[in-house]
C-alpha cells in the first residue's frame, strides 16, 4: 500500500463526506426555512403536478434560460448534458458487473467529453467577450470553469492520448466502495484528474454549485398558483392577529 | 431647508413644499412660483386660492375633477379641464399648484 | 424641481442592449425618510449608531424567515441571463441595474458574513464588508428596482430580484435609512386610510361630485356609494382613482358596470386604499396591518364580496397574500372568487350577457394594452394560468373595435415595467423614471407608427400616473394613457335616462 493510495483514498472519503454532508445540510436549511407568502412567478401551474412539470422542464430543457439567451442556453445545456453522460459513463468504474444501460451509453459518453469541454469553453468565452457578463464575473466564476475544463481535458487525455491503467483505477474505486483499498496507479494525469474531481466535490456545498439543489427550493418556481383556493399558512407568519372587532 | 423674504423665514422640505401651512402668504407664493418658472396671473391665483379654501374645509387638496369643475365655474367652461390646468401649471396642477398654494404635496399614485 | 437636468433617451426602432456604463446612475437616490415619518412606522428615526451590526443581524433574521432570500443568495451562478432584462439597465446602461449585479450588492455582504468561502476567501467570491459605501450603494440601487419580476421570468432558477430588493429595503428601514416616499404614504394609510390622505369628508364630497358629473354626462343616476352597510360588494380601489386623471375615469367605469348589472356596492372610508406600500418596503407587518383595514371594513359593512379596482401591486397583495394575511374569508359569498378583480367581475358579466355596449363610442381610440408587472408576473385572473392576460384584452375587445398588441417580447409575462413601480413613483427619481420607461416607449412607438395607436390601456394606478408624466418626455400625448374601465365606461349602455 503506497502513501499515494492512502492519501487519495482518504481524499475521496473526505470529499464525499463534505459533498454529502454539506449538500445535505444545505437542503435541510432550505427545507426548514419557511416561505411565508405565495410568490410563484406567473403564469404558474395551478396544480402540484403542474409544478412538477414546470420544474422538470427547467431541469431537463433549461426552459427559462432558453427564453433568455440562446447562446448561454446552447453552451450551458451542452455542458450539463454532456457532463451527465460523462458521469453516467464513469459509473462503469464503480460497478461490477457494469449495468447494461451504462454499457450502452459508453460510446456516447466518451465523445460527450468533447461536447462538455466545448460547452465550458463557450461559457468561459462569454465571461470575456460580453461586457455585461464580464462585469459580473468574479475570480471564483473563472476558477470554477478552469476546474471543470481541467477535469474534462485530463479525462479526455487519458481516454484518447495517454491511456492510464484503467483496470487498476477501477480496482481502486471498487476498493474504496468496499473498504478494501487497492493500489492506485501513479499516473500524473490520473492523479490530477482525481484530485480536481475531489476538489469539485468538496467545494460543491460552499459554492454556486448549490444552484443544483437550489432550483428545487425556489419559491418562484415550486409554488402552486392557488392562493385564493387554499389558504397558505407557514410557521412565523401564522397566528396573524385577528382584527380588534373579532377578538 | 428654508427661504427668507423680507426678514421672514419660510421653512420648506427637501422638495420646496412649505412645512407650515400657516407660514404661507402671497409673497411666498410668488417666490415659489418663481422657482418653478410659473408666472402668476389672475387665473393662477384663482386656482391657488381655491386650493387653499378647499384645504381649509377638507384637509386635503381637491381631486382634479373637483378642481376642474370649480375652475370651469369661475373662469368659464372652456377652461374647466385638466389640459388648461396643465397650461397654468406645466408640472401638473396637483403638485405644482399645491406647492405654490403652500399645501402639502399630494402623495400616492399621482 | 431641484434635480439636475438629464437627457431623455432617443427612441430607436429596434431594441438595443446598451454597453455597460459604470456609475451612470450612482447619483440617483430618493430622499431619506425624515425622523417623524420613520417614527410613525416604528422604525429608528435616523441611521443608528451600530447600524452595521444591526443590519447584519437583520439580514440573518430575514435569511431565517424567507426561503426565497435564503435560496436566492446561494443559487445564482452569474450566467448573465437576466443581465439585459431590466428596464432600468436598458434605459441607463448602469451595470448595477442588471438584476444579477443588483442582487450581488447584497450577495457579496451575505457571503462575507454568512458563508465559509466569503469569510475566509472574500477576494475569491467577491465578498465585502458592509461599509458605509456599500450601504450608500444599497440605498441608491435598491431604490432603482421596481420589483417588477421581469428578471425572475428569465432566470433559470427563478431568482426574483424583487425579493432581494424588499429584504434590502427592510434592512435599511430597520437601521434608520427608510425611503421617504413609501414610508410617508404608509403613515398616511394608518392615520387617514389611504395613500393620498383623503379624509372621509373629502371623499364624500368627491364622490358626490362624481355622481353629479355622471348624471350630467349620461342623464342616468349612477351612484358612488360610501360606507353603505349591507351592500353586496365592497370595492377597494387605489385612492388615486378618487383624485387623479385619468384614474377617475376608471372609477366611473366601475360604477357604471355595477349600475348596469344591478349590483349593490359600496366604497369604504376606512379601507379607501387598495394599494399596499408595505409590499414595496418588504415589511410583512406593515403589509398585514394595511390589509387588515379591508377585512375590518368588510366585516363592519357586512358585505358579501370584495372586489379590487385597477391597481397592479394591490392585486398582487390581494390575490396572493390576503388569504394568508387577513383570511380566512369564510364570511364572504364563496360562489365568487375572494378577492375578485374588477376585470374578472366585468368579464363574467359580459360572458353572461349582463352588459351591453356601444363599441362605436370608442371608435376614436386605437388601443393597445400595457400589462402591468404585478398583475402579469405575480398574480392571476380567472380559472386558467394566463387569465390575467386574456381577460383585460377580452374586455377591451368587447367594448372597442380597434385593438393592437405591442411586440410579443414586451407584453404578457415579458411585459416591461412602466418605470415607476415598486415605490419609485416620486419626483426625486424622475430621471430614473424617464429612462426606465424607455423599453415600453419603444414598443409603444412601434404600434403608434404601424397602427396609429393613440390609447394605451392599463389596469394600474402607478402605471397611469407614471405614463401621464413620462409620455410627454418621449413626444407622446399625456392623454394616451388610461384605464380599461375608462373604455368600458365610454361604451357601456346604462339603460334609459330617468
Amino acid at each position: 500500500m503506497t502513501l499515494l493510495t492512502i492519501l487519495f483514498a482518504l481524499l475521496f472519503y473526505v470529499a464525499t463526506a463534505l459533498l454529502v454532508g454539506g449538500v445535505g445540510y444545505k437542503i435541510y436549511v432550505y427545507s426548514r426555512t419557511p416561505a411565508p407568502l405565495k410568490i410563484p412567478t406567473t403564469p404558474a401551474p395551478v396544480t402540484q403536478s403542474g409544478v412538477a412539470l414546470r420544474l422538470a422542464r427547467e431541469v431537463v430543457f433549461f426552459e427559462s434560460l432558453f427564453k433568455s439567451s440562446k447562446w448561454t442556453w446552447l453552451f450551458g445545456w451542452l455542458f450539463h448534458f454532456a457532463l451527465l453522460l460523462v458521469v453516467l459513463r464513469h459509473l462503469r468504474y464503480f460497478t461490477e458487473p457494469v449495468w447494461a444501460p451504462i454499457v450502452l451509453i459508453q460510446p456516447l459518453g466518451t465523445y460527450a467529453g468533447f461536447a462538455m469541454v466545448a460547452g465550458l469553453a463557450g461559457l468561459w468565452a462569454r465571461r470575456f467577450f460580453v461586457d455585461r457578463v464580464r462585469y459580473i464575473s468574479t475570480p471564483s466564476d473563472h476558477l470554477m470553469l478552469v476546474l471543470l475544463i481541467a477535469i474534462g481535458l485530463t479525462g479526455l487525455g487519458m481516454r484518447f492520448v495517454a491511456h492510464t491503467d484503467i483496470v487498476a483505477v477501477k480496482a481502486f474505486m471498487l476498493g474504496l466502495l468496499r473498504f478494501d483499498w487497492q493500489p492506485l496507479p501513479a499516473d500524473p494525469v490520473l492523479l490530477v484528474h482525481l484530485f480536481l474531481v475531489a476538489a469539485l466535490m468538496a467545494i460543491f456545498p460552499i459554492s454556486k454549485l448549490l444552484h443544483a439543489p437550489g432550483l428545487f427550493f425556489s419559491p418562484a418556481l415550486n409554488q402552486v398558483d392557488n392562493p385564493r383556493e387554499a389558504r397558505h399558512v407557514t410557521a412565523w407568519a401564522t397566528g396573524a392577529p385577528k382584527p380588534a372587532k373579532e377578538a | 431647508m428654508a427661504f427668507e423674504l423680507n426678514g421672514k423665514v419660510y421653512e420648506t422640505d427637501e422638495e420646496g413644499y412649505l412645512v407650515n401651512l400657516a407660514d404661507w402668504d402671497e409673497d411666498a407664493a410668488k417666490y415659489i412660483a418663481g422657482v418653478e418658472n410659473v408666472e402668476m396671473t389672475e387665473n393662477h391665483w384663482e386656482v391657488v386660492n381655491f386650493l387653499r379654501e378647499y384645504y381649509n374645509d377638507y384637509q386635503i387638496a381637491p381631486a382634479v375633477r373637483v378642481l376642474t369643475k370649480e375652475i370651469g365655474k369661475k373662469l368659464g367652461a372652456e377652461k374647466g379641464n385638466s389640459k388648461y390646468l396643465y397650461e397654468l401649471f406645466p408640472y401638473g396642477p396637483a403638485k405644482q399648484a399645491c406647492k405654490i398654494a403652500g399645501l402639502p404635496k399630494p402623495t400616492g399614485c399621482v | 424641481m431641484a434635480a439636475a437636468p438629464f437627457a431623455t433617451p432617443q427612441l430607436k426602432g429596434y431594441p438595443v442592449i446598451p454597453l455597460v456604463q459604470q456609475g451612470a446612475m450612482a447619483h440617483s437616490k430618493p430622499f431619506v425618510a425624515s425622523a417623524p415619518i420613520q417614527k410613525a412606522l416604528g422604525f429608528p428615526e435616523e441611521l443608528v449608531e451600530n447600524w452595521q451590526d444591526k443590519a447584519i443581524a437583520k439580514m440573518g433574521e430575514l435569511l431565517g424567515k424567507y426561503r426565497s432570500l435564503r435560496v436566492y443568495m446561494d443559487t445564482c451562478v452569474h450566467c448573465g441571463a437576466c443581465s439585459d432584462k431590466c428596464h432600468y439597465f436598458l434605459g441607463t446602461g448602469d451595470p448595477k441595474n442588471m438584476p444579477v449585479a443588483r442582487q450581488d450588492l447584497m450577495r457579496k455582504v451575505y457571503r462575507r458574513y454568512f458563508t465559509f468561502a466569503g469569510k475566509y476567501f472574500p477576494w475569491l467570491v467577491g465578498a465585502v464588508d458592509l461599509t458605509k459605501e456599500v450601504l450608500d450603494d444599497w440605498y441608491s440601487y435598491y431604490n432603482q428596482c421596481s420589483e417588477c419580476r421581469r428578471c425572475s421570468v428569465f432566470c433559470p432558477y427563478g431568482i426574483d430580484t424583487a425579493e432581494v430588493t424588499m429584504a434590502a429595503r427592510e434592512i435599511m428601514a430597520s437601521v434608520g435609512q427608510g425611503q421617504k416616499y413609501s414610508n410617508e404614504i404608509i403613515g398616511k394609510v394608518h392615520r387617514i386610510g389611504n395613500n393620498l390622505g383623503i379624509p372621509a369628508k373629502a371623499l364624500e364630497n368627491t364622490l358626490e361630485g362624481l355622481e353629479e358629473d355622471t348624471k350630467e354626462a349620461t342623464g342616468v343616476d349612477v351612484r358612488f356609494p360610501l360606507n353603505v352597510k349591507g351592500a353586496e360588494v365592497l370595492l377597494v380601489t387605489p385612492s388615486a382613482d378618487f383624485f387623479s386623471e385619468p384614474h377617475v375615469e376608471s372609477l366611473i367605469g366601475y360604477a357604471k358596470v355595477f349600475h348596469a348589472a344591478g349590483i349593490s356596492w359600496t366604497l369604504s372610508s376606512h379601507a379607501s386604499e387598495a394599494g399596499n406600500f408595505g409590499l414595496f418596503i418588504g415589511n410583512y407587518d406593515q403589509m398585514r396591518d394595511i390589509s387588515m383595514r379591508v377585512r375590518e371594513a368588510a366585516l363592519e359593512l357586512g358585505v358579501k364580496r370584495i372586489i379590487v379596482g385597477e391597481c397592479g401591486h394591490a392585486w398582487r397583495v390581494a390575490y396572493n397574500f390576503w388569504n394568508t394575511l387577513i383570511g380566512p374569508f369564510d364570511f364572504l359569498d364563496q360562489r365568487y372568487p375572494v378577492p375578485q378583480h374588477i376585470c374578472e367581475c366585468t368579464y363574467d358579466l359580459i360572458q353572461r350577457g349582463a352588459l351591453t355596449f356601444d363599441r362605436e363610442a370608442n371608435d376614436g381610440r386605437i388601443i393597445t394594452f400595457h400589462d402591468s408587472c404585478n398583475v402579469a408576473r405575480a398574480s392571476r385572473m380567472g380559472g386558467m394560468p394566463g387569465g390575467q392576460f386574456i381577460i383585460p384584452r377580452a374586455i377591451i375587445k368587447a367594448v372597442a373595435n380597434h385593438f393592437h398588441d405591442m411586440a410579443p417580447e414586451t407584453i404578457r409575462e415579458q411585459t416591461f415595467c412602466c418605470g415607476g413601480g415598486g415605490g419609485l413613483l416620486t419626483d426625486d427619481l424622475m430621471e430614473l423614471r424617464v429612462k426606465g420607461a424607455l423599453p415600453r416607449m419603444e414598443a409603444l412607438k412601434s404600434v403608434v407608427d404601424e397602427h396609429g395607436v393613440n390609447f394605451m390601456a392599463t389596469i394600474c394606478a402607478i402605471c397611469k400616473a407614471q405614463f401621464s408624466k413620462v409620455l410627454p418626455s418621449y413626444g407622446f400625448e399625456m392623454e394616451m394613457i388610461g384605464g380599461v374601465h375608462q373604455l368600458v365606461g365610454t361604451a357601456i349602455r346604462l339603460g334609459s335616462p330617468k
